[in-house]
């Protein structure tokens, strides 16, 4: 559902996602080749294989040990244009190599934060619904952990890091994921 | 045909080399007053000490301004132009580069202005021109205009110095001391103009324009006037011929010099972005401006091929670039300025040294032509009634006449390039909604093109 309502609303800003890739050379490269992000696509067992503190290894430990697959994102449906529905069709398929970096967990927690760390580097408008209504279903605790520390932290982080849109992924499998992470900006949430 | 209707482009102004400086006494008019000497009429601009250097007027530079005064009453050059190479057009597309808002006028639908109009405006290549002007001033050569060619004003001043001829007290009349040497057209740095001590008011903008010829898709008739609006300023391309173009880019002075130096392939490709891409796409190539492994035309290939849009006929766009003229790019500086004044005693300022504006409306030198008009009017007057031409009473009627005129155009067209040099979304907004709403009001549309065309 919440996958729907950002189809429908956010053509304005997938124009803006799309314009933010285009001005950067690896954001283009990304736009031009239109590579997907599946099981398909994917050699997850070559990835298990690396060594570790390697994105590559850490992305397969992630996939692994929350037990999630990279294919259980939603097709896009209701963008006409093709290059906008590619950039949202990527967005999504992203979203674990983002918890892959910053080390939120697969929580209700963790998704929020991760929301917010979107919403600061993209703007796009089912962030910041989410990031709004999601922690009405959290208890007060777990508001408040997430507001006072989660929130800051992806404010801060996500908008001084750089796009992620604009990250070739599947160029980074053997980077040292320190490395990485410096390069791109991010630091790990206390 | 009146030189106001021309509609130009100044991409030859640095080619242009020679000027002249003109000095003419209206000595066939001294009839009017029966004497035959000279009268003691006053000199207009500025005159010499010595009997035969006594002007009654001297015009300084010879632009086209300049030699369009020189031709005094009767202009009627429109027929020593070169018709070959004179482009009218009939239509105007112009457009918000990020909101794609826009705005067209088109000749073939106005019926309200006038059945028989052929064009909203031509383009005229400078030299064309100034070629015809100065076939028509030849024919004057011989009797009242002295041409001092390659020679540039050293000074221009007051003398006390007592000299031979008692008969007049000519110390309030100002002096040229010329030398031949390196010209200096008069125009925006008017030597005129900082002798009489007017001040010209005004801002530069953070701003270059770059002039080039195009040779572009060949067409039918090419015959329509673009121009998107860029955060960085308007690009605009006028029609020469059905293969070339004319095209002038404000933009900021960083950027003039790069795209100017740009290797020519990149060039064309930058230009045909320019029109047809997104902002986004045209900030990715200025940054890689400088990067010759960047290949622009597979840059604009492949954008295009994702951009293609549904176009309402073949109109959304202005003919592809092929390639561009060798040497024939250029940049100058931007600015806007108006003289605090147009006369005084003895002086009077026209063209680019009374006033300078920001190319986007093709008005400066349109501007120049009208205060010729009125100027020769004044001083046709002036003449007929046996006035003394350089008093400032009678040279106020052409500033009475111009200041206010050229006052409103260049404010109106400082506030159209403040607009649309802005990518503050909601300014983008209003003024994609005021264009939007104009193209739809015909009667609007009809006073704004009468204006630019001077047919008031």
């Amino acid at each position: 559902m919440i996958a729907t309502l950002a189809e429908t609303t956010s053509s304005i800003f997938l124009s803006k996602l799309r314009d933010e890739m285009l001005r950067d050379s690896k954001g283009r490269q990304i736009l031009r080749e239109r590579p997907i992000i599946n099981s398909k696509t994917i050699d997850i067992p070559y990835l298990r294989t690396l060594p570790e503190r390697t994105f590559g290894k850490e992305y397969a430990n992630f996939l692994d040990g929350e037990m999630v697959t990279p294919d259980t994102r939603e097709k896009v449906k209701y963008i006409e244009d093709e290059e906008l529905a590619y950039v949202m069709q990527r967005y999504r398929e992203c979203h674990d190599f983002f918890h892959t970096l910053t080390k939120l967990p697969v929580s209700v927690e963790g998704e929020l934060a991760l929301k917010w760390f979107e919403f600061a580097q993209t703007k796009l408008p089912m962030t910041l619904i989410s990031s709004v209504v999601g922690p009405l279903r959290l208890s007060s605790k777990e508001r408040t952990r997430l507001f006072e520390k989660y929130v800051p932290w992806a404010i801060q982080c996500g908008s001084q890091s750089k796009l992620l849109m604009n990250v070739y992924f599947e160029e980074c499998w053997n980077k040292d994921i320190t490395e990485m992470r410096k390069e791109l900006g991010i630091y790990l949430v206390e | 045909m009146s030189l106001t209707r021309i509609n130009l482009f100044n991409q030859t102004k640095h080619k242009f080399r020679y000027t002249t400086s003109l000095l003419f006494n209206i000595r066939h008019l001294a009839t009017v007053t029966q004497d035959h000497n000279i009268k003691k009429r006053d000199v207009f601009d500025n005159s010499f000490m010595i009997d035969k250097n006594l002007y009654d007027i001297a015009i300084i530079g010879g632009g086209i301004t300049g030699n369009a005064l020189a031709c005094a009453l009767d202009i009627g050059v429109w027929e020593n132009i070169n018709h070959e190479r004179i482009r009218p057009y009939k239509d105007i597309q112009v457009w918000d580069g990020i909101s794609d808002a826009r705005i067209r006028f088109n000749s073939d639908e106005r019926i309200s202005i006038n059945k028989n109009v052929e064009a909203i405006a031509w383009i005229i290549e400078n030299n064309n021109i100034q070629h015809a002007i100065l076939t028509k001033l030849a024919q004057y050569k011989d009797s009242n205009i002295d041409f001092l060619e390659n020679t540039s004003v050293k000074r221009i001043m007051f003398d006390d110095v007592n000299y031979e001829n008692e008969q007049f007290d000519l110390s309030d009349w100002p002096s040229l001391e010329l030398s031949n040497g390196k010209i200096g057209a008069d125009g925006i740095n008017s030597v005129v103009r900082s002798f009489a001590n007017i001040e010209s008011l005004g801002w530069d903008y953070n701003a270059r324009a770059v002039v080039a010829t195009l040779q572009v898709e060949p067409q039918v008739e090419n015959a329509t006037a673009w121009q998107r609006f860029l955060p960085t300023g308007p690009i605009a391309m006028l029609p020469l011929n059905n293969r070339f173009s004319s095209m002038v880019w404000s933009t900021t002075p960083t950027l003039a010099s790069k795209i100017c130096t740009l290797p020519s392939n990149n060039f064309i490709h930058l230009v045909n972005a320019a029109f047809r891409l997104r902002i986004a796409d045209l900030e990715y190539l200025y940054s890689q401006l400088e990067n010759s492994d960047i290949e622009f035309a597979k840059e604009f290939e492949w954008r295009q091929s994702i951009e293609k849009k549904p176009g309402i006929g073949n109109e959304i766009s202005p003919p592809l670039v092929l390639d561009v003229q060798e040497k024939s790019r250029a940049e100058f500086p931007l600015k806007m300025r108006n003289a605090e004044s147009y006369v005084k005693e003895r002086i009077a300022l026209i063209g680019d040294a009374a006033h300078t504006i920001h190319p986007l409306a093709g008005q400066g030198l349109n501007q120049g032509l009208a205060d010729v008009q009125s100027l020769v009017k004044v001083i046709e007057h002036g003449v007929v009634t046996g006035q003394d031409l350089g008093n400032i009473q009678l040279l106020k009627n052409y500033s009475s006449d111009r200041y206010l005129s050229n006052l409103i155009m260049l404010g109106a067209v400082d506030k159209l390039h403040k607009l649309f040099g802005n990518d503050f979304a909601p300014i983008v907004f209003m003024r994609s909604l005021g264009l939007q709403v104009i193209n739809n009001l015909e009667p609007v549309k009809s006073e704004i093109i009468k204006y630019a065309m001077g047919i008031e």
